[in-house]
């Protein structure tokens, strides 16, 4: 199975109904692991059904494939129907060139830097 | 008794030398990759693609990336669709440094969904049609949008195999 790994980091806010969280992925989504992968945000997204604020940490994210951009426009679905948000934040050149191709980039925001994406959410 | 090994130089027939240089700059280069029909191995075939496009086609790295995702998109349906478990599926790229590339990826034909050429023809126009007009779901991007959008040509062919051929080209002087 191809390298993937996610790590969750909770990001205090000031609103007591908000909840942010940042969601770094490193190594390679592909068809060996995205399956299994997508488990953790799906349960990320049941345990915190509203108002949830995931800024995707994409610095250590290598690979993508179609079905991970699948996963990522279902959880854009989910989560933006329940009153929150998502980002993503330095994702390397060629992660933004396929989400620039199949129109992802018109959903989701992408930040330059993490401090950014944490600014962007944290304001709105 | 010296136990010592020794090592002795092979003289008897002269060892044929092998090439070990890049093609030169307007020599076609062709290589085809079996694998077996295991996503494990996709990561094996995208770090290929990778280095074979940067070293000898003349794209630039952000095609060499490119090309990974239609290599892994091509495969992967040959993989999930048209073969069966403990089968093969055969890449092919065909490089003609700074004119073009080709990449051809045959399934074995024996897969749960087993198209004609004809067929995939149709549903990949179909397809080509839903992502422009609707939201999609999970699935349905690879072939439709991250394969049409990267490829010049496509082309579905019935193999003599019994499987389907998928055949797409790019050319270096339309980015």
């Amino acid at each position: 199975m191809t390298y993937a790994n996610i790590t969750i980091e909770d990001l205090a806010s000031d609103q007591a109904d908000k909840m942010v969280k940042i969601v770094k992925i490193s190594g390679q989504l592909d068809e060996s692991n995205v399956d299994e992968q997508s488990k953790t945000i799906y349960q990320l997204i049941e345990a915190n059904p509203k108002n949830l604020y995931l800024i995707f940490d994409f610095s250590e994210l290598e690979y993508l494939n179609s079905k991970a951009i699948g996963y990522l426009t279902d959880w854009y679905g989910k989560i933006s129907a329940e009153s929150g948000q998502i980002a993503i934040s330095m994702a390397q050149e060629n992660i933004v060139d396929i989400l620039q191709v199949v129109g992802l980039t018109q959903l989701i925001t992408c930040h330059v830097t993490l401090d950014e994406a944490k600014t962007a959410m944290l304001a709105s | 008794m010296d136990q010592t090994p020794t090592i002795t130089t092979p003289t008897a027939a002269p060892q044929a030398e092998i090439p070990n240089t890049p093609p030169s700059g307007d020599e076609t280069v062709q290589i085809s990759i079996t694998l077996p029909t295991n996503a494990y191995f996709l990561s094996g075939i995208r770090d290929f693609t990778l280095t074979m496009t940067k070293n000898m086609t003349g794209f630039s790295d952000q095609w060499a990336f490119r090309f990974q995702s239609v290599v892994d998109e091509l495969c992967n349906n040959a993989i999930e669709h048209g073969s069966a478990l403990g089968q093969e599926i055969v890449i092919t790229f065909i490089g003609h440094p700074q004119e073009s590339l080709e990449i051809i990826v045959d399934d074995s034909g024996t897969g749960p969904n087993k198209y004609t050429a004809a067929e995939m023809q149709g549903i990949f126009k179909e397809q080509v049609q839903k992502v422009q007009t609707q939201f999609l779901g999970l699935r349905g991007r690879g072939l439709a949008k991250i394969v049409a959008e990267w490829t010049d040509e496509i082309k579905f062919e019935d193999s003599d195999k019994g499987g389907l051929r998928v055949r797409v080209k790019k050319y270096i002087k339309n980015p």
